[in-house]
């Protein structure tokens, strides 16, 4: 078994979920048209958002269903300083691609330095361990974001964009990379349009160099520094072979030829397929494998500087300069950098581009395979509004089947809504730089970590094994009873044990589990706990059988 | 096993009334049909799923085959003989020399390379050909279980464990998906309740019950194969120890997933199929030959294989061991020192009743005019075929319809990999 020393902390503020308000709860309250409408709001609370934070359900009764929607479709409008002020505890923030490229320099030498040492000999890595931890902090941001952020939609948004585009940084250079895709290429654009959104991830060093089309080129062409190479060395051929000068020339040339041995001569199709089918039309979508190899001659020459942390470069010397047809659509020659940009607006207002993405974003939000009507609907969104995500979401949050019964809590969290959700609903107030990216990791979603390029899944199937449940009773009883890895949990403060035992389980069923809790769980829990004598083991397995409960596990 | 086939026969019958789905019903009926007629030592199979689409032709090298050299200037194995060269195993074709770990196997005919073997769907999706190499049903979507899956429904020669069906990791793939019980665990010994003895047994009761009246049965079902898999692992925990025979793992994450696996064999806790992932195969860029990316990967690849047959030495034959890959790559290098996606790889069978020391499959070189789509190894022989000539030769699988619905073996005998 692991243990760590608690790093950080997390005071769990139950006070304000369990115990704060005076009364005491009736469990068999018959229901009435306001808990209809309190049911709807927690079932939009699991799905537009990481679950309800205590009071959440009664704020968005307040506010009225129809104008939170509004609210949550326009995150720049709401603030959310709590967060902000977290957020600047955040390194990796403050660090430029520039700023990282040099980190990793160093890290290489280092390695360069380490390798070459007697291997007894213990040495320092000052810029590797900063770079890890740079990194860890990176995969923390999400989490806490997710629990933090009053902009819940737009969160849920940018985890649902970071997986349609997925990179992954455990790649070479994409520690370097990341950072700034997630925080310039994906946010900026999770709720503006498709289209905006597709030109963003092409013309990002991350993607670039992720999907290798940074090296692809058009077959045949060499770089100017190549060319530069063989002219001199024609130039000067003449010397006196054994001359001085003429051995210096010798090794400079051989030092080029290695270089230029090591140019792309060629095509990559690598983006341009992943492109076509999960960016954009999806597998079905109609293309053919000249559309593929077309599409891939159209970005040649699209690159970044990769030892410099980018940014995007169009080599004009590297693009294929020839026509090139993709979907029966004609692009004529010479059109430079300007072709890869026509097609891909083509692409994001291509019809099955719509129904791909749309698609998708009902299985998001409403059901594994979602109904056709609810795909119709978002996808004539999208034809109405240009492409602009923030309709397409909106059709989406106001269609039947987001509201009908059979959809509510149909659907099985994955590890970050799981963790997240958990955080939320104990009120969780986290400490500076929490390690919650472990906890998350742990439950098998190491964020930024998935290696192929469709994104971690989303559907019951792909998370919900024998295997998978343990996990998350073990991370549901670590939380209940305050030992989670670099967590320490304030529940005597908030949870006072001398508190009735059936007021507690009362509380815990309303606001942990927001009255969704089957008469068979009610039972368990009291049964469970009834013949405990120690009121903390008791309060510890009550919790635990909540948060691990079916119920907390679907949304 | 007796209380869990107790608990689940109580436990349908409790359910029955409620109206459940039928997935927990197959489940139950047949996990209270099982019989105990299984002999002691029982037969293993272990699949290696090698994702992104491994380049067949770098492992097991056609170096007798000139157009080889001539499509791959820069990313060609060195000639035999040369620093660094393909290590020739019949004067056709060669081993990678990052595979040299395996050359014992393939000397002493514990080890067989099936080449060419690949999927008559021609999608250089990765996803779609991944999804048809585990549902078992190329070009076909629709299909809802994993052909390991209904290989484990269609068996009766293990006693119905959690551990019956195992994959490596926190998921539980496609092809292990379906309604035979399976599980996804990654670290053995942290797979448990936290605190002392009495806690953690306290916590299993309590979520025993409280998953035993859910709803959805899948999701109690599941839950309990969970449960049953803590209690065993409990009980088998004590008497697991490192590897056998001096066998070493390299320390990466494909080698724990085979020292895994081995531990469960160790450990006799009815595993009938296990089932690891290794990635990074997807060699668009730099390559390499041999020394680079691929060679990399290549080397991890092999030392853990050859670990896990060295740890289980005498195991070995009753354990068959198969790798496979959704598809291969081009057969002329790429612009960028890579190769992008192809039809035909290579699949390596070892262990069990394997003749190995020969490289199978009907060879369809690689000039042009025999190449798929004109430029990429055609496919000969089609992963159905191994797979079930597998399934055949080591389980005894009859009915293979019921494992590959819609194919037929071409013949009985088969590529005669299994003897």
């Amino acid at each position: 078994m692991r243990t760590r020393p608690p790093k950080l902390a997390i005071v769990i503020a139950l006070a304000q979920c369990l115990v704060a308000s005076n009364e005491t709860a009736v469990a068999q309250a018959p229901p009435t048209a306001g808990e209809t409408e309190r049911n709807r709001v927690v079932h939009l609370l699991n799905r537009i958002a990481y679950g309800p934070r205590p009071g959440d359900v009664d704020r968005v009764l307040a506010v009225g269903i129809p104008k939170y929607i509004d609210q949550q479709l326009h995150p720049e409008q709401i603030p959310d300083t709590t967060l902000e002020r977290r957020l600047g505890e955040f390194q990796i923030l403050n660090h430029s691609p520039s700023q990282l490229a040099r980190i990793q320099r160093a890290m290489l030498a280092e390695a360069q330095r380490h390798a070459e040492r007697p291997r007894a000999e213990p040495t320092a890595r000052p810029a590797q361990d900063r770079l890890r931890a740079l990194v860890k902090e990176f995969q923390t941001l999400p989490v806490l974001r997710a629990v933090l952020s009053e902009r819940q939609l737009y969160e849920v948004m940018v985890d649902f964009w970071t997986n349609h585009f997925n990179v992954y940084m455990g790649k070479g250079h994409e520690r370097v990379f990341m950072p700034s895709y997630l925080e310039e290429t994906i946010r900026p654009n999770a709720l503006g349009t498709f289209e905006e959104l597709l030109v963003a991830t092409a013309q990002s060093s991350a993607m670039l160099f992720y999907l290798d089309n940074y090296q692809s080129v058009a077959p045949g062409s060499r770089p100017p520094q190549a060319r530069r190479h063989s002219t001199n060395t024609m130039r000067r051929s003449t010397d006196p072979p054994d001359s001085p000068l003429s051995q210096l020339q010798r090794r400079a040339d051989s030092i080029r030829a290695r270089q230029a041995a090591r140019f792309p001569t060629g095509l990559n199709e690598n983006y341009a397929r992943e492109l076509l089918e999960l960016h954009t039309l999806g597998v079905d979508g109609g293309y053919t494998e000249q559309d593929v190899v077309h599409v891939a001659r159209i970005f040649t020459g699209w690159s970044t500087r990769v030892n410099r942390g980018g940014p995007m470069v169009f080599l004009p010397w590297a693009h294929d300069s020839g026509g090139k047809t993709v979907l029966g659509r004609v692009f004529p020659p010479h059109r430079g950098m300007e072709e890869g940009l026509e097609l891909l607006r083509m692409l994001a207002d291509h019809p099955a581009t719509r129904r791909h993405v749309s698609a998708k974003l009902c299985a998001r939000f409403v059901n594994d395979t979602p109904p056709r009507e609810c795909v119709d609907e978002a996808a004539e969104a999208w034809e109405r509004s240009d492409g602009s995500i923030r309709e397409v979401v909106r059709a989406i949050l106001v269609s039947d089947a987001f509201w009908d019964e059979p959809n509510r809590a149909a659907k099985f969290k994955t590890p970050l809504e799981f963790v997240a959700s958990a955080f939320r609903i104990l009120g969780a107030d986290l400490d500076p730089l929490p390690d919650l990216a472990t906890h998350v990791a742990t439950l098998g979603q190491p964020l930024f970590w998935w290696g192929p390029p469709n994104g971690y899944p989303e559907d019951q199937a792909s998370w919900m094994n024998a295997g998978s449940l343990v996990r998350r009773f073990v991370f549901a009883q670590m939380l209940a009873t305050g030992r989670l890895p670099g967590t320490r949990s304030g529940l005597d403060a908030t949870v006072p044990l001398g508190a009735n035992r059936e007021v507690l389980i009362t509380r815990i069923e309303r606001h942990v589990l927001q009255d969704r809790a089957t008469p068979h769980t009610r039972r368990i829990m009291r049964e469970q706990s009834s013949t405990i004598r120690v009121p903390a083991t008791a309060r510890a397995v009550i919790l635990s059988l909540a948060l691990g409960s079916p119920e907390f596990q679907r949304q | 096993m007796m209380d869990r086939r107790v608990f689940v026969k109580a436990g349908g019958l409790a359910l029955v009334s409620l109206g459940v789905d039928p997935v927990f019903l197959t489940r139950a009926a047949y996990a209270t049909g099982r019989g105990e007629r299984a002999a002691d030592r029982k037969k293993i199979l272990v699949c290696v799923f090698q994702r992104g689409a491994v380049d067949g032709l770098s492992m097991i090298v056609p170096h007798g085959d000139g157009l080889y050299y001539q499509e791959r200037p820069r990313i060609a194995i060195p000639r035999r003989g040369n620093p660094g060269g393909v290590i020739d195993l019949d004067g056709h074709f060669g081993l990678h020399p990052s595979l040299a770990p395996l050359l014992p196997f393939y000397r002493s005919g514990a080890l067989a390379a099936v080449h060419a073997v690949g999927s008559p769907s021609t999608t250089r999706s990765h996803f779609d050909a991944q999804d048809y190499m585990e549902s078992g049903t190329p070009d076909i979507k629709s299909t809802a279980d994993g052909w390991l899956n209904r290989q484990l429904q269609h068996s009766r020669s293990h006693e119905n464990t959690p551990f019956r069906g195992v994959a490596i990791g926190p998921h539980l793939p496609r092809i292990l998906r379906g309604d035979a019980a399976a599980i996804g665990i990654g670290q053995l010994n942290a797979f448990d309740f936290r605190g002392p003895p009495g806690a953690r047994e306290r916590m299993i009761t309590a979520f025993r019950d409280l998953y035993t009246g859910d709803r959805s049965s899948l999701l109690a079902t599941t839950a309990e194969e969970g449960f049953e898999a803590i209690k065993m692992l409990r009980a088998a925990r004590a008497a697991m120890r490192g590897p056998a025979h001096g066998a070493e793992y390299p320390t990466s994450q494909f080698g724990r997933s085979m020292a895994h696996i081995a531990q469960l064999i160790h450990a006799d806790l009815g595993l009938e199929i296990a089932f690891a992932d290794v990635g990074g195969w997807d060699t668009h860029i730099n390559q390499g030959a041999e020394q680079g990316q691929l060679a990399n990967r290549l080397t991890d690849f092999a030392q853990a294989i050859a670990a896990f047959m060295t740890d289980l030495g005498p195991r070995m034959a009753d354990v068959v061991l198969l790798t496979m890959s959704e598809f291969g790559r081009t057969i002329a290098e790429n612009g960028t020192r890579g190769t992008d996606h192809g039809r035909a790889t290579v699949m390596l069978v070892m262990g069990g009743p394997t003749r190995g020391g020969h490289v199978y499959g009907r060879w369809p070189t690689l000039s042009p005019e025999h190449r798929a789509d004109g430029r990429d190894l055609a496919v000969t022989t089609d992963f159905r075929e191994l797979f079930s000539e597998v399934l055949a030769g080591h389980f005894g699988t009859a009915d293979i319809s019921a494992i590959f619905p819609g194919y037929a073996r071409p013949s009985e005998r088969g590529l005669g990999v299994l003897g």
